[in-house]
Formats: C-alpha cells, structure tokens, sequence
C-alpha cells in the first residue's frame, strides 16, 4: 500500500505499539510470580504461591463455576437469539429497518447506564436480584449485539442457491436448516458461542449493579480491589486473562475459517 | 443450479424462489426475528420508561416516595458540581478518542498492508488483549504507574529520581492511559477495515501520475479511510462517554468522571431519583452526539463498515 521507507516505519512503529499493548501483561504475569509480601515491585523471586493462596481459599473456584454457569447458558441464549434475527433478515418484512438499530442498543447505551437500566427493572418488575433472575438477564443483553455482528456477515454471505436446491429436491425448511444450511455455517456458530462465552465471562459493569450476595470472576476481583490492594490480585488477573484469551482465540481461529471464500 | 435442468420439477407446485430458507413468506421473518426483539424491548428499551419515571420521584429518609416532583432535575441545575462533572466527562471522551485516534491509524495502516498468514497473525495479536476483562487491562496500570511500580522503579534505578513520583496515578493524565489501553481496539478494528476496503489500483494510479508518499497519503488513502476513522471514533467516544472502572480505579479524586457519579447515586448515597436524572441527561448528551455523526454516516456503516 505504500512506499518501502514508510513501511519500514510503520514496522518499527507496529513493534512499539504491541510492546504497549503487551508490556502489561508482561508485568502482570512477572507479578503473579512475584515472591514479595506487597504488590508491586521489585521482584524478589520466583513463587507459585500466590496461585497456591487463590486457589486454597475456595472464594476464586465459587465465582469461577458462577462465571462459567453464566456464560455458557448466556453464549447458548445469545447465539441462538441472534441466529434466529440474522436468519430472519434474510426475508423482506414490515419494520425490517428497525431491526438492526434496535440491536445495537445495548452497545449504544453508556454502559453504566445499561447498568442501572437493569438494576430499575428488576426492582420495578419485583425479581430477585439473583444469579439467574438478574445476572442472566443481563448478561445476554449485553452479549446479544455481538453475538448479532459476529454471525450475522456469515450467514449474510451464505449462498440461498444451496437451500433453494435443497427446496426444489423437495425438502422442507426445517430439513434444509438442519442438513445444508446448519452443516456450513457450524464453526460460525461455534465461533458465536465462544466468543460471547468471553463476553459473558468478562461482563462486570450490569452484573456489579443487579448481583447481589453471590459473585461472579470480574466483581470478585473488583471487590478485592476496592477493599485492598492485595499480593495475589495479579494471580487472579492472570486466570482471567487466560480464560478469556484461550476461549476467544480458538473462536477466533474458528471464524476465520468460515469466512473463507470457498465455504460458500 | 440444479434446478435449471430440472424443469418437470420445477412446475410442480414448490416453495417460491426468493433467498433461502422460507423465502416469500413474509411472516416467517417477523417470525424470526421477534424472539430478540421481545427480548430487547423488555431488557433495553422499556426500563427506559422506569427510568423516566423514577426520575420524577423523591427520596425522603423513608426511601424512593413515588411523589411526583421535578426535585432531581432542580438538583442538577441548581448545583454546578454536575455541569462541570459533565463538561469534564465530553473533554476525557473527546481527548481520549483523539489520543486513541493518533495512536491507531498507523497501526491500521501497518495491519492493511499485510497479507496471508502474517496478517491472520497479527490480528490475532491485536484481538488477544481485548478479549480479556477491561477490570483487568485497567488494573494492569496500577503495578506500572504506582509509587512501587515499574516506572518509578525503572527511573530510580536509572538514576533519574531518587523519590517514587507520586503523580503518576490517580490524575485525569493516568484515565486517558487507562480509556486509549482499554478501547484501542474499536479505533484500529475500523480503521484497518476501511483502508483494506480501498482499492490498490487507485493508490497506484496516484503513485503513477506523479503523486509523492506524502500526497498519495493525504490525498487518496486518508480521505477513503475516513469511514473508518468515524466509526472508531464514535465507539471510543461512545465507550468513554460511560466510562466507570478506569476513572475509578485510575482517576482518583480529580480524575472522576460522570459515571462515576452516576454510579454513587446508586451504590452509595442511595439517591435512585437522582441518578436516574443523570443517567437521562447522560443518555440524551450522547444521543445528540450520535445522531449528528450517524445521521451523515447511518449505523450500518458505523458498525459493519459497509457503505452507505
């Protein structure tokens, strides 16, 4: 795209910014490691103990299986929302315009708004503010766009020449869902469901506002945060980075390989 | 197509050619796509109207009255804490997206001249931080930018303070680190779709009719980069505007921004109409904001990157 000095420059660039981008988590990972009674530095060897301290206390393995428990049956509720409306698009109908401007309200609201949003209708509507009555809710709100923008160019781009010839051959649509559409676009589903997984995992700002009582990873962190500054938080920073970059990463690969021009 | 050659078929009574799955029934559509919309109108549109209405209500020392009044709104007016809070708020969103604006175009740039593996594999790099809590990447900074932290320590160590500096942290300058590290993403994402969008024919025809690096660059690939360039902007704006965890665990007292505040109302003083009041005039301020971009861009655009 341009000349060889400029993209020499852009090179040297490319590799300043991902220091920055990774320089952090560098120090983060080096902190969880960090054989001293303070957070911070200096590095005063190499320990596993503060992985040893988050992990013997109980309080890190009830909010990870909370998280989990949440993001699975959010991705599940997410994803197959947003397969039903990119399918839907697919036909011309009334309002069809509205459609797309009225899934991106969750992303347009200020977060903390989308918050509190949730905390007065779950008061107004008289839920508890429970895991599954509030939290849920709210973090399927929340994944329900991305899921949307993630699957929505796959099935967008995926040819109807295919179930058309299902259709003439004599199949219903529920079989040509099932046997020829369903079949190709599987690893954009896959794809759909990780990524909004990690969504859900990572979703802190509606769930600090609507849980109560239980906890999930992000507000279990936040919480350590707000009372102290404590030796192990980086070690809990690290698990939920690891979690979330493994799962998306694979989700990642995934969709890219969908959206290879000969899948379609 | 097989059906093309399958024309006895054809005549016989079967589903009507249209795109796909149930084409031609305009009902299987609404059908389809009621499911989130329901879902969307009970969990985002309709607490709206909640909000609204708790917005005209009063707290007493017994709790939320549902007494009709306009004290709120009296409150925010009457007391210019929340005017400056709210300036202060647009000038953090408007500077943070500019840093952020600065800092991710070349790198766009860098990823739309790659190709094959090593772009797959970049993106991959530039996705994999994100992917991961913002509670987290905000948190990251306080190990580098407090007084034990890794700045302080590289300097001392190189000679070039004997104290820790204590004004790294807790300032609006350690918000903007904490906004530009946390949302860079939606800047460079746009961006880099944009230029990968432009054709390589065009910035050839410039490179031969004469036109130097620099010129081709203002005059071809800046000004159809420029959809890009307003998406990522709207978002980190957009995303900063509601900013809470950074501001609050980076800003300290003079970097506290509206969400934050916000956020008190409900967690803290337990003044619901009030905060109620706010998170509308928060809303409305960035409605605005987005309707006088989005009504020259359209949402399709902002959002997917495509045209028109």
């Amino acid at each position: 795209m341009l000349s060889r000095s400029w993209s020499i420059a852009l090179k040297i660039y490319a590799a300043a910014f991902f220091t920055f981008l990774y320089m952090p988590i560098l120090v983060l990972v080096a902190l969880s490691f960090n054989d001293s009674p303070a957070m911070g530095f200096p590095f005063l060897g190499f320990s596993t103990k503060w992985y040893a301290r988050i992990l013997a206390g109980g309080e890190l393995a009830d909010a990870l299986t909370n998280s989990v428990m949440l993001a699975i049956a959010s991705a599940f509720i997410a994803t197959t929302l947003a397969l039903l409306t990119s399918l839907g698009l697919r036909h011309q109908f009334w309002m069809k315009g509205l459609v797309f401007p009225a899934i991106l309200i969750p992303v347009i609201m200020p977060s903390i708004v989308s918050g509190i949003l949730l905390l007065v209708f779950i008061g107004f509507a008289g839920l508890p503010y429970g895991l599954w009555s509030a939290v849920l809710p709210a973090h399927v709100t929340s994944v329900l766009p991305f899921a949307f923008l993630t699957l929505h160019p796959h099935i967008a781009r995926f040819n109807p020449a295919l179930e058309e010839a299902a259709m003439d051959l004599g199949a219903k649509p529920l079989k040509v869902f099932t046997r020829v559409l369903f079949p190709i676009i599987r690893p954009a589903l896959v794809a759909t469901l990780l990524f909004s997984f990690t969504i859900s995992f990572d979703e802190f700002i509606r769930t600090l506002f609507v849980i109560s009582g239980q906890r999930t990873v992000p507000i279990y962190l936040w919480v350590l945060i707000i009372e102290r500054v404590a030796p192990f938080l980086p070690a809990i920073g690290v698990v939920l980075l690891a979690v979330s970059m493994v799962i998306a990463g694979t989700g990642f690969v995934l969709s890219q390989r969908t959206l290879r021009p000969s899948n379609t | 197509m097989a059906s093309q050659d399958t024309p006895v078929l054809r005549s016989h009574a079967l589903p009507p050619r249209g795109t796909g799955i149930g084409a031609g029934h305009a009902g299987r559509g609404l059908l389809l796509v009621l499911p989130s919309m329901l879902w969307l109108f009970v969990f985002a549109i309709l607490p709206i109207g909640f909000l609204i209405c708790l917005s005209f209500w009063t707290t007493t020392i017994f709790g939320i009255q549902q007494i009709w009044s306009i004290t709120s709104y009296k409150t925010i007016a009457a007391d210019p804490i929340y005017v400056t809070v709210f300036l202060k708020t647009l000038r953090i969103a408007v500077v943070a997206t500019l840093i952020s604006l600065i800092f991710s175009y070349p790198l766009a740039l860098f990823l739309a001249g790659l190709k094959g593996r090593a772009r797959s594999g970049f993106l991959l790099l530039m996705f994999l931080p994100f992917w991961s809590s913002f509670v987290v990447r905000s948190f990251m900074w306080l190990p580098i930018l407090g007084r034990n932290g890794l700045v302080n320590q590289v300097l001392m160590a190189l000679g070039i303070i004997d104290q820790p500096i204590e004004w790294l942290l807790f300032n609006e300058g350690a918000v903007y680190v904490g906004l530009v590290y946390v949302y860079t993403l939606f800047m460079v994402l746009p961006i880099f779709l944009s230029l990968d969008r432009i054709d390589r024919s065009v910035i050839e025809a410039a490179r031969d009719l004469g036109g130097r690096p620099l010129q081709v660059f203002w005059r071809v690939i800046w000004p159809l980069s420029l959809p890009g360039v307003w998406s990522g902007c709207i978002m980190v704006f957009l995303i900063s505007m509601g900013a809470y965890v950074t501001p609050q665990l980076l800003g300290g007292a003079s970097g506290i921004m509206i969400g934050n505040v916000i956020a008190a109302q409900f967690l803290n003083t337990n003044n619901w109409p009030l905060g109620a009041a706010l998170s509308l005039a928060l809303i409305v301020l960035v409605g605005l904001v987005l309707a006088a971009v989005g009504h020259r861009l359209g949402l399709k655009q902002l959002f997917l990157g495509e045209r028109g």
